[in-house]
Parts: C-alpha cells; sequence; structure tokens
C-alpha cells in the first residue's frame, strides 16, 4: 500500500508518518490551552513530503490537522483525532523577489519562526546558498538596500509565518499597517486532492462573488462566495470575502480548512527612521478613553494605541513582587489607574516631537499628566515597555494556572471582539455593566484603538466560570448588534464555531462549507474549525 | 600628524575596510582606500585590512626608559592574610619574562600582619626580590594605601613592568598607579611575552567583540602595567633552589586614607563558579530565558553549576555572578558542556583550562568547537528537554 | 562580524549609552531628588554623541557637556580621562566645585573598568569602585556599600569622591514627555581643545601610552571529535562523560 504513493527522495512513507507516541505528546495542544488526540503524526520537510502525507491520509481517509509552532489561541491546531500535519520542519526562507514597486519580496516556508524571520531581516543575514540565481541577485539588493521590516507584531513572536497567515494574525501595530492579510503578495497552497493552488496578488480576482482559480497541474476551482458583509471593524471570523476580491485574500485568514500552505510571500517595507514608544497612565478609564479618540483623530504617525485597565495594572504590581522573573519591571505607582501605550514611527525627528508633544497636550486635556509617562526611543527601553506589555497577559496566565490547580474546570476566558470606531464607549459601558452585574473579577487590555479589547475573565470556581461562560455568549451578540466581529484577531478555530454561527446564521455557514468543500471535498482538512464536523472521514 | 595612513603601494582594493568602518570615512577611488573627513582612530579598518595595506602613526615622544628595569608583580593578600592565588599566578609568568628580558622579578606586599610567611612563600616560588611593607596604615582592604605605597616605590625604583592581579581590588588600584606614573595599562591579558627584538611587552588580550586577539604595547612609557585575571595562568612549580632576598620596607609617615572602611563581612557562599566539577553553559543560542530555565533545572537534577556567556548577562537573563568569560569567572571544570555558545574569545579565555569540554551548537562553524575535545552539531534545546525527560522518566520508574 | 568577509559588518544601529551609565545617572537623579543640587553628564565622543546626552538630559539631568574634537580620536584611558577631567574643570567655573562623580563600573565595549580610578587620579580626589548601594548621604560625607572580592564594604568618603557603580543596583527611569521636550533645548555645552584648554600632547592618540601592534586570529589546534547519531544516542555519551566514563 506504501508504496503506491508519491515517492520520495530520501525519506520513505514509514518514517515520515509516524505513529502517536507519548514523546511526540506535545503535538496533542496549541496555546488555548485545549488538548486533544491523534493517530499519526508527520513533519514534512518539503512540499513533495507534503502531497505525500495528504496523499496517503486521502487513500485512509484520515483527517488531518494542519499546526505551525501551536501558539494560537482558538485551537485551530489541535486535533480531535486522525492525523497531524506539523510544519515545524519547512522553516526555511526560500527566495528574494522585488515587485514592480521596488519593495522585497521573501518567499517562506510555513514554519518560518516570526522572531527568526524579522532577527534575519534586520541581520540581513539568510542562507542563501540554495537560492535561485534570481533570488541571489534580489537579495544582493537586498542586503545594499536600506534597513527592511516586516510589520505584523503578533505578541507571540515564536508563532510560524504559516499560522500567522492561516489566522491572519494581527499585532498592536495592526493599528496603522493592517494584519497579516495585507502583507502577503501570495500563496502557494496544497490540497487534499493533491493538487496545488498558487496565486500572486492582482493574479486572480473575483468576478462579484465568483472566483476561478487555476489549479496545477492542471484544473480550476469555480467558487460562489459566501454573501454576507463583512463587520466594518477588525475582523478574523470566517473567510474573508467581498466583492471582487483578490485570491490571496480568500486563502490567509482561513483557519486551516482549505489546504497546506508551502509557500507564503511576505512583503517587506523599509524600516522607520524612528519608533518611539510612550505609556500614558491616567486616573481612570473614563480619561482614557476621552485620550485615545482625540488622539487616533489628530496624531499623525501613530502606529499602536494599547489599554490596560486599573485590574491589569494592579495584577502588574503583584506579579514584580511574586516573581524574580518579573522583578526588572518597572514599579507602577498607586496612583496610575489606567494606563495607554501609544506608538510612533516616523522618518524626521521634528515630526516625532510634535507627534510627542501633541500626545502630552491630549493627555492633560483628557485629565492626565504629560510627566506621568514613559517615553522609549531607543532599543532597550523600547523592549522594556513591551515587557511590560507582555507581562500583563503574562501574569493572567500564571494567575489562572493557579486557579486551575485549585479548581481544573477553569479555563482562559478571554473576548476577542472589535466594535466600529464609533461604538467604543458603548462597547466599554457594555462590559463594565456585565461584569458589574455578574460580579466577575476581570482584567481587560487591548488594542484600544481599534475599538478591540481583550476582556480576561478571572472565575475563581466552577460556578464562575460557567456563568462568565454565559456572559461571554451575551456580549457576542451584542457586539455583532453594533456592527462588531466576534474574533477580531484569534480566529475561530475550534472554541469559536458557536460564536461564527451567531455572527452569520446558517446559510451562511453553509455557504462557507460550500466554498471549503470545493477546496476539500473529502473534508479532511481542519475538522472542526470554523464548522461542527460533517460526516464522512475517519475519527 | 597622528592619523590614519593607507599605502596606496600595497591596497588591493577589496573594500573591505569601506564595509568595516563604523564611521563610514572610508571610500575606494580609482581602485585604492581613501579616508575622508570623520575618522576617529578606532583601528577597526587596520585589523580588516588582508594585505596590512593601513596603520594608524602617531608622533614618537622620546622618553627616558633607558633606567627603567626589572619585573614587578604587586601581590594581594586576602582577609585572613594568605596571599591570593593570583598573585602566584602572576609570578610564575614573571619569572618567565624576567628570564626573557634579563631581568630580576621582584614582588611588592603590603599589610598591617607579619609578612613574614607570606615573603617565605614567594621567594619558594623563585622571587628574586620581595619587597614588603608591613605598617598599620595598610590595616584596611582599601587600595588607597596600597596605590599610594606602591607609585611611590615605583618612582624611587623604576620597575619596567608592573603586574596586577585583575581582581576588583587590583581594577580599582592598577589604573590609579598608571593614571598617577602616567603610563599606560592594558586590562585583562591572557598572553605576555618579551618581544625579542624590541623588548617590549606584548600584552595580548581579546578584542573587538568575538575572534580577533589584540596584542598592546607601552613603546615610549614606563612602567609597562598589565593586569590578568585569576585563573588565566597556572600556578607556579617550586623552584629548585630560590635563592630570593627579603628587603623590608618603611612607610616614611603614615598614609592616612581619606576613605573609611566602616565594616566589611564576606559574601555568604563561598563557592563560586570556579569551584565548579561539572558546568553547564549556556550561550546566546540557548534562545529564551524559558529556555535558559530549562538549563537550570537540569543543572540541578545532575547536580551541576549553570553559567552563562555575557550576551545573556547584558541581555538581563541572568545575574553577573553567573557570567564566565573574561570579563566573568575563569573555570576549569572537569566537563564543560556548552549550549548554543558560539565561542568568542573572550569566553573561551574563561574556559581554556576545563579539562574537558562538549559544544553544541547548530552552527557547524562556529569558534566554540575549535576549542572543544567534543562537539555535537544540533539544537542544543532539543537535547536539553529530552534529557530532562529522561530523567523525568527515570524519577517516575523509581517512584 | 559578517561571517563570509571577516569584517565588523556597519548594521546602522545606534549607540546607546553604556548601559552601566544609566544606574550611574539614576543614583544621580535620586541623589538629586532627596538633597537638590544638579546633576552634569559628561562625555568624550563623536558629536553624534550628543543625542544621547540628550537622552540622559531628558531623564532629569540638569546639563551636558560633550567633549568632542579631532584630537581626542584615538584615546586610550589615559588620554581620555585626561580629558574628561579637563570638561569637568571647566564646568566647574559655570556651577562651582563638584562634588560627587558617579561612573558606570565599565564600558561594554571597552570593557576594561579603568576610566573611573584614572579619572579620580586626574581629578585628585579619592574613588571607591564596585558600588551596590548608597546607605547615607548628607552635605558632607556618604558612606556606601561596595562589593569588591566576596567582600562587602561599607565604605565612607568626604566629599569630593568619584564612585564607580554596578549593574542592576537600581531600575533607571525613563523620560516622560516633559522631560524629553525640554532636553531640545536644554543646556548642552560642546566643548573641543582649545575650549578646554587641552594640552594636545595629552590627548587622543598622542596622548596615548598604548596602542596596538597587531591582531590576529588566534590559531586553534583542539581536535574536535563530532559526535554522530540521533539526539538519544548523543545524550548517553554526554551522560557517560559526567560519569567519568571514556
Amino acid at each position: 500500500m506504501v508504496n503506491e504513493f508519491i515517492k520520495l527522495e530520501g525519506t520513505s512513507l514509514e518514517s515520515l508518518i509516524r505513529t502517536m507516541d507519548d514523546s511526540l505528546a506535545e503535538v496533542l495542544r496549541d496555546e488555548s490551552r485545549n488538548s486533544g488526540r491523534a493517530e499519526s503524526v508527520s513533519f514534512p520537510k518539503n512540499e513533495e513530503e507534503v502531497l505525500a502525507v495528504l496523499a496517503f491520509c486521502r487513500s485512509q481517509g484520515i483527517s488531518i490537522t494542519v499546526q505551525g509552532a501551536r501558539t494560537g489561541l482558538a485551537a485551530a491546531a489541535v486535533p480531535y483525532g486522525g492525523h497531524v500535519l506539523n510544519c515545524s520542519k519547512m522553516n526555511q526562507v526560500m527566495g528574494c523577489r522585488q515587485d514592480e514597486q521596488g519593495r522585497f519580496i521573501l518567499t517562506c516556508q510555513p514554519g518560518v519562526i516570526l522572531s527568526e524571520f524579522k532577527k534575519a531581516i534586520d541581520q540581513k543575514n539568510f542562507r542563501t546558498t540554495h537560492w535561485s540565481e534570481a533570488s541571489q541577485g534580489s537579495f544582493e539588493k537586498f542586503r545594499k538596500a536600506e534597513r527592511q521590516f516586516f510589520p505584523p507584531d503578533p505578541t507571540e513572536a515564536s508563532a510560524t509565518i504559516g499560522g500567522m497567515a492561516a489566522c491572519n494574525a494581527s499585532g498592536a501595530r495592526t493599528f496603522a499597517y493592517q494584519s497579516m492579510r495585507a502583507h502577503v503578495d501570495r500563496v502557494r497552497m496544497v490540497l487534499t486532492t493533491g493538487k496545488i493552488v498558487d496565486v500572486r496578488r492582482g493574479q486572480a480576482k473575483a468576478n462579484g462573488r465568483s472566483l476561478e482559480l487555476s489549479l496545477l497541474p492542471e484544473g480550476r476551482l469555480m467558487l460562489d462566495l459566501p454573501t454576507y458583509q463583512m463587520p466594518k471593524t477588525k475582523n478574523a471570523a470566517g473567510y474573508y470575502v467581498e466583492d471582487d476580491m483578490d485570491a490571496v485574500d480568500l486563502l490567509v485568514g482561513s483557519d486551516g480548512t482549505l489546504g497546506v500552505m508551502t509557500e507564503i510571500d511576505c512583503i517587506l517595507i523599509p524600516h522607520p527612521a524612528f519608533i518611539w514608544g510612550v505609556s500614558c497612565f491616567f486616573p481612570g478609564e473614563q480619561e482614557a478613553v476621552d485620550f485615545v479618540i482625540a488622539a487616533r483623530r489628530q496624531v499623525a504617525g501613530l502606529v499602536a494605541l494599547e489599554s490596560f485597565d486599573g485590574n491589569a495594572l494592579q495584577l502588574l504590581r503583584e506579579q514584580r513582587l511574586r516573581s524574580s522573573a518579573f522583578s526588572r519591571l518597572p514599579h507602577v505607582p498607586e496612583d496610575y489607574g489606567y494606563c495607554i501605550y501609544a506608538e510612533l514611527h516616523g522618518s524626521e525627528e521634528g515630526r516625532m516631537l510634535e507627534a510627542l508633544k501633541r500626545l502630552g497636550e491630549l493627555a492633560e486635556g483628557a485629565g492626565g499628566n504629560p510627566e506621568s509617562t514613559w517615553v522609549a526611543r531607543n532599543e532597550a527601553d523600547l523592549a522594556l515597555l513591551q515587557f511590560f506589555r507582555h507581562a500583563v497577559p503574562e501574569s493572567t496566565n500564571l494567575l489562572i494556572d493557579r486557579r486551575k490547580q485549585v479548581c481544573p474546570v477553569i479555563t482562559k476566558l478571554s473576548t476577542d471582539m472589535s466594535v466600529p470606531d464609533d461604538k467604543l464607549r458603548d462597547v466599554i459601558a457594555l462590559y463594565r455593566r456585565g461584569l458589574a452585574e455578574v460580579g466577575l473579577e476581570s482584567a481587560a487590555w487591548g488594542h484600544i484603538g481599534n475599538n478591540h479589547i481583550h476582556v480576561n475573565l478571572l472565575p475563581r470556581d466552577e460556578d464562575e466560570f460557567g456563568r462568565g461562560k454565559a456572559l461571554y455568549q451575551r456580549w457576542a451578540e451584542a457586539v455583532v448588534a453594533m456592527g462588531g466581529a466576534v474574533a477580531a484577531e484569534h480566529g475561530i478555530g475550534k472554541t469559536k464555531v458557536a460564536m461564527l454561527r451567531s455572527m452569520y446564521g446558517e446559510k451562511h455557514i453553509q455557504e462557507m462549507r460550500a466554498v471549503k468543500k470545493a477546496f476539500d471535498p473529502l473534508q479532511l482538512l481542519g475538522q472542526g474549525n470554523l464548522f461542527p464536523v460533517e460526516g464522512g472521514a475517519q475519527q | 600628524m597622528a592619523g590614519l595612513r593607507i599605502n596606496p603601494s600595497l591596497c588591493i582594493g577589496c573594500g573591505l575596510c569601506v564595509s568595516a568602518c563604523p564611521q563610514g570615512v572610508l571610500v575606494l577611488e580609482h581602485g585604492i582606500a581613501v579616508e575622508q573627513e570623520g575618522c576617529i582612530l578606532c583601528g577597526i579598518c587596520v585589523q580588516t585590512c588582508p594585505v596590512q595595506a593601513i596603520s594608524i602613526e602617531k608622533e614618537e615622544i622620546l622618553h627616558e626608559n633607558q633606567q627603567h628595569s626589572g619585573i614587578w608583580i604587586m601581590a594581594q593578600l586576602v582577609g585572613d592574610g594568605s596571599l591570593l592565588p593570583v598573585s602566584l599566578e602572576l609570578l610564575g609568568q614573571g619569572l618567565r619574562l624576567a628570564k626573557e628580558r634579563g631581568c630580576e622579578l621582584s614582588v611588592l606586599l603590603a599589610g598591617a600582619i607579619d609578612l613574614q610567611v607570606q615573603c617565605e612563600q614567594l621567594i619558594q616560588a623563585g622571587a628574586d626580590k620581595v619587597y614588603a611593607c608591613q605598617d598599620a596604615s595598610f590595616d584596611t582592604g582599601l587600595e588607597e594605601p596600597y596605590y599610594t605605597w606602591l607609585t611611590t616605590m615605583a618612582k624611587t625604583h623604576k620597575p619596567e613592568v608592573i603586574l596586577v592581579g585583575a581582581t576588583d581590588w587590583g581594577r580599582s588600584l592598577a589604573p590609579r598607579v598608571a593614571a598617577r606614573l602616567r603610563t599606560g595599562l592594558t586590562a585583562d591579558c591572557t598572553v605576555l611575552n618579551i618581544d625579542p627584538e624590541t623588548k617590549l611587552l606584548h600584552q595580548t588580550r581579546p578584542a573587538f567583540g568575538g575572534n580577533l586577539m589584540a596584542t598592546i604595547i607601552s613603546p615610549n612609557h614606563r612602567p609597562q602595567m598589565a593586569t590578568v585575571r585569576p585563573g588565566i595562568f597556572p600556578l607556579p612549580a617550586p623552584v629548585p633552589e630560590p635563592k630570593g632576598v627579603i628587603i623590608p620596607c618603611e612607610l616614611k609617615t603614615r598614609i592616612v586614607p581619606l576613605l573609611e572602611l566602616l565594616q566589611c563581612e564576606t559574601e555568604r557562599s563561598g563557592r563560586t563558579l570556579a569551584d565548579a566539577e561539572i558546568l553547564l553553559i549556556a550561550g546566546r543560542g540557548i534562545g529564551s530565558p524559558k529556555n535558559l530555565k530549562l538549563l537550570q533545572i537540569l543543572a540541578e537534577a545532575i547536580g551541576a553549576d549553570w553559567g552563562v556567556s555575557r550576551p545573556l548577562v547584558d541581555a538581563g537573563w541572568a545575574e553577573y555572578q553567573h557570567q564566565v568569560g573574561q570579563t566573568g569567572s575563569t573555570v576549569a571544570p572537569r566537563v564543560l558542556l556548552s549550549f548554543g555558545v558560539s565561542g568568542a574569545i573572550q569566553h573561551l579565555a574563561g574556559i581554556g583550562r576545563s579539562e574537558c569540554i562538549v559544544a553544541i551548537n547548530t552552527d557547524p562553524t562556529a569558534p566554540i568547537f575549535s576549542a572543544a575535545q567534543m562537539g555535537i552539531v544540533g539544537d542544543c534545546v532539543e537535547i536539553i528537554k529530552e534529557w530532562l525527560k529522561q530523567i523525568e522518566g527515570d524519577s517516575r520508574v523509581e517512584s | 562580524m559578517d561571517p563570509v568577509t571577516n569584517t565588523i559588518i556597519r548594521d546602522g544601529k545606534q549607540s546607546v549609552i553604556n548601559p552601566y551609565d544609566r544606574f550611574a545617572l539614576e543614583l544621580a537623579l535620586q541623589i538629586k531628588e532627596r538633597l537638590g543640587g544638579s546633576v552634569v553628564v559628561v562625555s568624550m565622543g563623536i558629536p553624534a554623541t550628543a543625542r544621547i546626552l540628550k537622552e540622559a538630559l531628558s531623564c532629569g539631568a540638569d546639563e551636558a557637556v560633550l567633549l568632542s574634537d579631532r584630537a581626542f580620536a584615538g584615546a586610550d584611558t589615559l588620554a581620555t580621562s585626561y580629558t574628561l577631567q579637563l570638561g569637568i574643570r571647566k564646568m566647574e567655573q559655570r556651577l562651582g566645585k563638584f562634588d560627587l562623580v558617579l561612573c558606570g563600573r565599565m564600558a561594554i565595549d571597552g570593557d576594561t573598568a579603568q576610566i573611573g580610578p584614572e579619572l579620580a587620579e586626574q581629578l585628585g580626589i579619592p574613588h571607591i569602585t564596585d558600588v551596590e548601594e548608597l546607605l547615607e548621604v548628607s552635605q558632607e560625607r556618604l558612606v556606601c556599600c561596595r562589593l569588591a572580592d566576596g567582600e562587602r564594604q561599607k565604605v565612607s568618603a568626604p566629599f569630593p569622591v568619584l564612585l564607580t557603580v554596578n549593574k542592576d543596583i537600581n531600575q533607571p527611569r525613563l523620560p516622560n514627555i516633559k522631560g524629553v521636550l525640554w532636553a531640545e533645548t536644554a543646556p548642552l555645552h560642546l566643548w573641543n581643545a582649545a575650549e578646554v584648554g587641552a594640552d594636545l600632547k595629552r590627548c587622543g592618540l598622542t596622548g596615548s601610552p598604548t596602542q596596538v601592534v597587531r591582531t590576529h586570529v588566534p590559531l586553534r589546534e583542539q581536535e574536535c571529535k563530532v559526535l554522530q547519531g540521533s539526539v538519544v544516542e548523543q545524550l548517553k555519551v554526554l551522560q557517560r562523560l559526567l560519569k567519568g566514563e571514556d
């Protein structure tokens, strides 16, 4: 049976497809803290091996879950039976080119780790020995060019490019630079049928909601795209669809349901000459929100606006004393009740100073104080502020872990919802009302510039956990009614499948399913992601 | 006029100096490197040039050097009055240098206690002379009276070379003396030689963050001064027929220091990395503080000590007391396992006396392999995780 | 270093304030908060160093001095400490005599840790290295805690005195918006050799007793046995080595 499949050089199918055992148990989990099960695992090193794995699974009717670094927060990478296809060994940057605008574009395998990718771009240091001549030529130009930059900045920098493309990752800088989708120029994707989609931006565009995709080696996909209108906010819920869209945008953010990406072309831009970060402290939420609303209209060069509420700051104060790993955290004075982090990018120092001045004036106008700010203008200071920001979710996780030891049912309950700009005050009022009514502990932080705040519910026991989940569901309905998105950046994965349905309704879900079926007729890939499993495949 | 000199007849126009210059003042004109405004005389281009076409020249100022003679070691005592090993290590090197130079090796020793035993020890180790000064002025751990005395002695007796151990005390005392004598000082040398032609002391130390050794000289100023870290040189073997003399010295007037030592206590653990028998060291290749924590857990589980290379201390992942290398601790364990360390010369200087070094690094060209007896080209974190898994497995079996 | 060409990569990264000096600056600012007085930051370097001095001003220093001149280039620690001392003396003409000079223990590029003691000698004042903590400060003296050669020492010093401080003795503050904007127009004096009355024979390369006579990549003769096999097999070898077998 094994020999019927694609002949591989070097690796035999037997060594490629490994039976699940304890030593591989890691692959059953991701950052959502959910854990699944699987019968076999593979770590393909190249597209050939991916094709072989998919062919094998197809012949046996085995379901497939694709993984990157398993840093996702919605369990999209968690398998519930079947085979796990882990991309971590596909970690090479394969080539370099320039587009007509002169932008540098790097072709990445899906397992390239973001932090290493960024470091390599910074140091202009790639292993280019196997690259084509054309790539090497472009790389020479890249080396001589000014410093380059890849904007997407999810907090978890150990994420893979493939994972980021699958869930359309976002970070603090998405406020100005947009999410991963905007920085992908081409996707090459292997389908469970054995065919390949390889499409560059601009090559395949929909006509209204009809999209035709060429397949390699031959064939075509005719797609009727779903007919819903996406909310006009930061959104990572379900397939990206709009009239006359570009095919690349459908593939990015497809949450592991359409195919296995084997190459992702990432667009670089020149590194900003100046990057400054400012943490601004306010007495309370009211002042901070007033500041955000004013600043995002009036300050040039703003690339991020992040918030940390009073409870989050208190968590930091406690964590700093509790653990030596956090002793480097700056002390947050007791009268600092809310923090807004603003980041400025620019090319001229004069304009940067003007922007900073404006931030100070607006802070004062909103009830804050330009002296209650921390300004970072060099790498070490920026790293310190980043450490501060990342310590908030870390402290929350540690708190939940402690509570979990007493009550194992408890997991993280973190919202990922965004609303349009004009609804910011409303959604915050909604959150505060709900929390007060249900009497739950919480900490809230996030991308307030995009009206996308993560409210973290901190239940103390099973009862509170249940009430928390119910509250979250009520919020989801209210947010949708406001025209917002229920999965703004973490994706739907498996954990928010119900939310997707309440967001779009059964009809649109079926439309999405139809698209998925076109790509993956046996529905083997990413079972449980976006929609519940329909019968037909081995569990 | 002091400055950069590029020899056009030697220059091959390779342009390496142009890329290397941190100020960007070098350009190629008609295939020859040319200097523009803004040179800060850092010397990187001098080192980069593959054909030694670049040099930095300075005005020669004639000094009266002929009358200076002799190699001196400034010895250091610990609280209980015993000689620090580094003083003996320097004595050993000093004897070799004195032989090469054809001069005497003297040791300077000061203290408030009776110094007879220590002087005997130095004579047995081969010193030609021991200048010993016992005086109440030295009843303090502070450097002030010691550097005051040393400079007075140096001005009187005009040694050609003074060597000091690079302990905290030595690193406070030596520069003070060098500045007072208006002479040069090279810190943390790893190799010392007398040049056979010029008779100058060649002071070699790692330079420029990685893979170069720099040899430094003080051609026109005397004494030539250098400090050396403890553990760089071995302890000397006893001399078969010691024939040195002890010269007691007296202070004409008491030295009254401006600083006052109010209190002094030894820090708790006498145990340092230098005592480690098995040592695990993490370099940048460990990847993250989380992975470093795994290494620490492993070390504890197998009864080993752990240390880090300097970049991890600079990044705040570990504290200075765990730093191994030229500016950290010098170690000599039976087994040293090096995880993700590239092997910059400054680091190698700190581990060179280890019995067996095993290097683990994903980069087969990393310099650490040239210093190791065994190597693994692979992911150091994978090895740590596998090891921990086995240990966990064993303990589960046991329980 | 570029692994291919073996040259130092000019990576366009900005120079930064020596990390040890930040702790010294923070200590100075804390003393100022407690006892009043003014904090002056002094540096010798290229004109671009002014940016770093501005950072120090934005944190709360009152004035800054940048000693910059071609004649200062190529200086070793003796020539550098001589030049710094000239800048400090000139500053005294403006502000009156100084009480305290603070330095970071060492610079992370040169790492000799020599500037502190040499500068103290040039100024003719006592010095204390490896300071961990300031225990008492009054108008006439200070008492500090020092960690040297495994001993914790409590040292008392009259003013003027020079201290070199260790890393991590405090948490250096970040500037705030007000401070950053103020630093743009704060007093930053740029002085050359003539303005500080420098003896050119004692500055820069000319005033440096030490010079580099050669550099080389060290020869290594160590024969390294590369372990083959799987991680588990390689691990077995390590474990045997630890036990003392092989």
